[in-house]
């Protein structure tokens, strides 16, 4: 399985679109929207976790849409007859994930720490990197859930309405202090928001409140769940 | 590898009905059938990608499953396509590593014919180098029975003698193969043992010279030279009559006969007696309608 792993980072990472869609784009964001405006030291690290966050979601999701395309083009049925089991390739696949999103996490928190100057402890670097890694499993499951579900196609279309649409209900890219109240309280409950809160209770200097983990972990069960009914309807027999 | 009385439907359609079928160690048998006569659902019956919805299919004594589990099986996928972002020499490795006792990958690319492009990406070769990439895919396990569905698909004449030629090498080491195909000159070429599959039911098995037969002996072909077709289709031994322009060929179970009464009728201009061809063996096993002695069932 670790041989499968390696396999599709190694795939994954020779992917044109996932470097420039999955980690250049998410540090240039992050340097283009804290740099335009005034010279507000919070806002950088706050911005530095919800874009490194959005990387990671991103990239988590994509992840879906390698085991759709692998659906399309029968590699997934092809593994189907070699010794390897039906449970190893979606362990690898979800592992894939979450080795995937690495790269974006980590040029975002450098971005923040080495062009914008974010001055946080060691402890915190470590901290929101670690939290961020894990708090991206959800979204993993979503990729996965999307890649078993839908076709290559529809999959593409819908990681990137859940990318953007979750990024932004989440405030992930704008900070939801500037959204009308009834928009606020929504956020509250996506799993953007309380993903990006792990990070950013950090860098305040304190644990992530009862409330966002108890939100990522409801979020966690509906999509792990999601991803169990999508491969049982169609990974089976791909 | 057995099946006994397998039948899949997929909803109204019953793709495979009632096959029985075994193949022993070391053979290479072709399942010889048209488009959409139930190869691949056969074959997907065999390698446990489906479960047959009545009957049962066992491999090397068990479950499919079981069998793929342990190694036991290669096999090149109808429809597959090449794996974007990984190289010849990734990618088989990565599949040879999946077995027990794998050969070795340089092997594996030498016996497929494509030794030289490990370097290369698979999504950047053409569709003749990509068939054979599936053909090392296939083979990288050194797996006792490979199966190839349709392995020669959209290949040029070219591409398709240097598979062939790699097949039979991987044969000769005493593997099992099993592939499809609906070239019959293929099956006759390539294989000890020719299946035929029609409407999911096998409706011969044997060697290329066992079923020539079913064509119905041989033709006998002449001149007409003017005189009327009455009568023709009585003589001794004449199964069918088909008149093309001046000539008139006649589908006969005893050419001597025949030829005998063609002569007593002085008939006999431009004679030529040929024999079945598998050509048409196939086309009179797998057209029954068409079969005179069927018509009346």
């Amino acid at each position: 399985m670790l041989d499968y792993l390696r396999l599709e980072v190694r795939r994954t990472l020779r992917d044109v679109g996932f470097v420039i869609g999955g980690i250049a784009m998410p540090v240039m964001m992050y340097l283009l929207f804290t740099n335009l405006g005034g010279d507000d030291s919070g806002y950088k690290a706050t911005a530095m976790v919800g874009m490194a966050a959005y990387g990671a979601v991103g990239s988590a999701l994509n992840t879906g849409g390698g085991v759709a395309e692998d659906r399309a083009i029968g590699w997934l049925r092809q593994l189907r007859v070699t010794p390897m089991t039906p449970r190893q390739v979606v362990l690898g696949r979800a592992l894939t994930g979450s080795v995937t999103v690495l790269p974006a996490i980590v040029a975002v928190l450098a971005a923040g720490g080495l062009v914008n100057g974010v001055r946080l402890d060691a402890w915190q670097w470590a901290a929101i990197a670690l939290l961020l890694w894990l708090g991206s499993i959800p979204f993993t499951l979503l990729g996965l859930g999307n890649g078993y579900g839908l076709t290559s196609q529809t999959t593409g279309v819908a990681n990137m309405a859940c990318t953007m649409g979750l990024a932004v209900l989440g405030g992930l890219w704008f900070p939801i202090s500037l959204f009308p109240g009834w928009l606020r309280a929504i956020s509250h409950y996506t799993p953007t928001n309380r993903f990006a809160e792990l990070g950013t209770s950090v860098a305040d200097g304190h644990a992530p409140a009862l409330g966002a983990i108890a939100v990522l972990t409801a979020w966690l069960l509906a999509f792990g769940s999601y991803a169990v009914l999508a491969y049982r309807r169609t990974g089976r027999t791909v | 590898m057995s099946f006994a009385g397998a039948v899949k439907n997929f909803g109204a359609v019953r793709a495979v009905d009632g096959v029985d079928l075994e193949i022993g160690r070391g053979e290479t048998v072709a399942l010889l059938g048209r488009n959409g006569a139930g190869k691949s659902t056969t074959i997907s019956l065999l390698l446990g990608l489906n479960a047959p919805d009545a009957g049962t299919v066992e491999l090397f004594g068990g479950a499919p499953e079981s069998a793929v589990r342990s190694g036991l099986v290669g096999a090149m996928l109808q429809k597959s396509r090449a794996v974007p972002r990984v190289t010849v020499g990734e990618l088989v490795a990565f599949v040879a590593r999946r077995y027990p006792k794998p050969m070795p990958v340089a092997q594996a690319l030498e016996l497929a014919g494509i030794g030289e492009l490990a370097g290369r990406r698979v999504d950047r070769l053409s569709g003749g180098q990509t068939q054979r990439v599936r053909f090392a895919v296939a083979l990288a396990g050194n797996p006792s029975l490979i199966v190839l569905d349709e392995p020669t698909a959209a290949l040029d004449v070219e591409a398709r003698h240097a598979f062939w030629q790699s097949m039979r090498a991987f044969a000769r080491r005493g593997h099992t193969v099993l592939f499809s195909t609906h070239y019959l000159e293929e099956a006759d070429a390539h294989a000890d043992r020719i299946v035929v599959i029609d409407r999911g039911r096998i409706v011969a098995d044997g060697t290329g010279e066992q079923l020539k037969p079913a064509a119905g002996g041989s033709l006998v072909s002449f001149d007409l030279a003017g005189r009327a077709t009455e009568g023709l289709a009585q003589l001794p031994g004449v199964r069918s009559l088909e008149v093309r322009g001046d000539r008139a060929l006649l589908r006969t179970d005893d050419s001597d006969a025949t030829v005998r009464a063609l002569a007593d009728l002085d008939a006999i201009h431009g004679l030529e007696v040929t024999p079945a061809s598998l050509d048409d063996a196939f086309l009179a096993l797998t057209a029954p309608e068409l079969e005179p002695e069927l018509e009346t069932v």
